[in-house]
């Protein structure tokens, strides 16, 4: 069985990168043959131009596996010092900072056996940033996270981007990735099957979002006027082939003196353009065998 | 902490025996008449509380090198710890020795605590001298490189369990043909050829044993009434030094053949 096959993926420096596909897709073998942990059997892997099995291929190199466990009797401070002994990319305050921003300082010196999984997901994550690293692989970092834990990890990855890091993120929270990332690559069955910016990938869905706070009235008003609409969240969603004309429905939303905070052809959401593509490669977005 | 407090309580165990056994040793000699024929002395009291208390120390070690270094490796390995330490800019040599490694230090830190125990302990209560206190550690270091290199790269090839068993059993037996092997020079041309060629075969395929008999003849005092036929001791005399090279050689294959196995594995 082939984890990956026919697979060519350039990650240029500084982008946000999301890895998505079903289970069993392969995403995260990729990450570990990018790591030089699982071996390439043809073709060549290279970070930075050097190739993966070198140790200098790491320098900067950061890695959060999934479901990362760690010995019940040591801290995260001890941990981070042995780590470091072999990094050597950033120091203690790097780590205590990255912690309080993960809402985990009061835990350096706790032993990880008296921690819950979220406590030991946000110390991975710390240990796994801290610092400034070139490029970050994270595999299903929210993993065991509260909301509140979710949107610190959210806040991480746009500051890591924002400071010129690169990031491949590979998460089943489509919400959450949606929200950081700007580029993604589909995988399925070993394939990568689709990738580029989240921009371009995603089409219009035929649909027009007026965004509202009173959404029940704006429909009312758009259906009387001949629309054919429905209420949503935070808006109202118009049928496209109800709008023959896009400005004149903006100069009617206008008119109808309803407060609105936007009208504007709706994209794909990051699920409907995943549920797409994969219906578009055949079968059904189910997990391999 | 568990095998620093065995450690303790055998040499707390261990002193307790020694102290009370002092009390009764009396100065040496060799009369012809009467009931005794030997009165052992200080040195010989030595020997025989070393040749008591080695066989178990030996025991206490060895398992502790057994368990300690089929766990390290597998443990990291089987808790996904690995993928963390491999994806850290260093070699999978470095990783293998660093992670393999720790369980030999810290047995050999014990080891040596252990054995020089056992002689301060001794010579504390028996005046004697050792045949050759420097070689103690040498031959120390080079028993348990066998031992470890056996365990770790086993714990490579299978499960922990599996490698605990084996090894323990190899040491057994060559413990075993350890002692025939002494039996057969203190008696040379009597044994059969084919307990002859069994015997070599055992301790040529795993050498541990030979190093264990020079550490036993470094530290039993050279200046007892008692120096002979010392195999039923379990030693008879010193261990030519190309067992030792040969031990140590064993070891750099065996290694490196656990190693190839851990290279080519994916995390």
């Amino acid at each position: 069985m082939k984890a990956l096959q026919d697979f060519s993926l350039t990650v240029s420096r500084g982008a946000t990168l999301a890895l998505l596909g079903p289970n069993g897709a392969g995403k995260t073998t990729f990450l570990k043959v990018v790591l030089g942990l699982v071996r390439h059997d043809s073709g060549y892997v290279t970070l930075k131009g050097l190739s993966v099995m070198s140790p200098k291929a790491r320098r900067g190199v950061r890695y959060l596996q999934e479901n990362v466990t760690f010995p019940s009797w040591i801290t995260p401070l001890l941990l981070f010092r042995q780590v470091e002994r072999v990094r050597r990319e950033s120091t203690a305050e790097d780590f205590t900072r990255r912690c309080g921003e993960l809402g985990c300082g009061d835990l350096l010196r706790r032993n990880f056996g008296k921690m819950s999984r979220g406590q030991r997901q946000r110390i991975a994550l710390a240990l796994t940033t801290c610092g400034v690293p070139d490029l970050v692989l994270l595999d299903e970092p929210s993993a065991g996270l509260d909301p509140a834990g979710r949107i610190l990890v959210r806040k991480l990855i746009s500051r890591l981007a924002a400071s010129g890091t690169t990031v491949l993120l590979n998460s089943h929270l489509l919400g959450e990735v949606e929200r950081v990332c700007r580029n993604a690559a589909f995988i399925k069955n070993g394939r990568l099957i689709d990738a580029g910016d989240l921009d371009s990938l995603s089409k219009h869905t035929g649909s027009v979002w007026v965004e509202t706070g009173v959404p029940r009235k704006m429909a009312d008003v758009l259906s009387r006027l001949g629309y054919d609409c429905r209420k949503d969240d935070g808006g109202v969603i118009v049928k496209s082939s109800t709008v023959p004309d896009f400005r004149k429905m903006v100069r009617d939303v206008l008119d109808t003196g309803i407060p609105f905070d936007g009208v504007r052809k709706k994209r794909e959401s990051l699920e409907e353009i995943f549920m797409r593509i994969m219906k578009e490669d055949g079968g059904d977005v189910s997990q391999r065998n | 902490m568990a095998a620093a407090l065995a450690l303790a309580v055998f040499l707390g165990f261990f002193y307790r025996g020694v102290s009370e056994a002092a009390k009764n040793v009396d100065e040496p000699g060799l009369t012809t008449g009467g009931d005794a024929l030997f009165t052992p002395g200080t040195a010989d009291a030595a020997l025989i509380a070393i040749l008591t208390a080695a066989p178990l120390a030996a025991t206490l070690v060895t398992a502790l090198m057994i368990v300690t270094g089929s766990s390290m490796l597998p443990e990291e390995i089987e808790d996904g710890r690995m993928s963390m330490w491999l994806s850290l800019p260093q070699g999978r040599l470095r990783t293998y020795l660093l992670t393999g490694l720790a369980p030999f230090v810290l047995t050999y830190v014990l080891g040596l605590f252990l054995f020089g125990g056992i002689l301060l302990i001794t010579r504390f209560f028996f005046a004697f001298t050792p045949r050759s206190i420097l070689q103690f550690p040498l031959y120390l270091f080079f028993w348990l490189c066998v031992v470890w290199a056996a365990v770790t790269t086993l714990s490579i090839l299978t499960r922990k369990t599996v490698s605990m068993v084996i090894t323990f059993f190899m040491v057994a037996l060559a413990t075993l043909f350890g002692g025939v092997y002494e039996m057969m020079r203190m008696f040379p041309g009597k044994a059969p050829d084919t307990l002859i060629t069994i015997t070599r075969t055992i301790l040529f395929a795993f050498p541990a044993d030979r190093s264990y008999r020079g550490l036993l003849h470094s530290i039993i005092p050279s200046d007892g009434i008692v120096s002979e036929d010392l195999a039923f001791f379990g030693v008879v005399s010193g261990v030519p030094v190309w067992h030792v090279f040969y031990a140590l050689a064993w070891t750099v294959v065996v290694t490196i053949l656990g190693y190839l196995a851990f290279r080519n594995r994916d995390f």
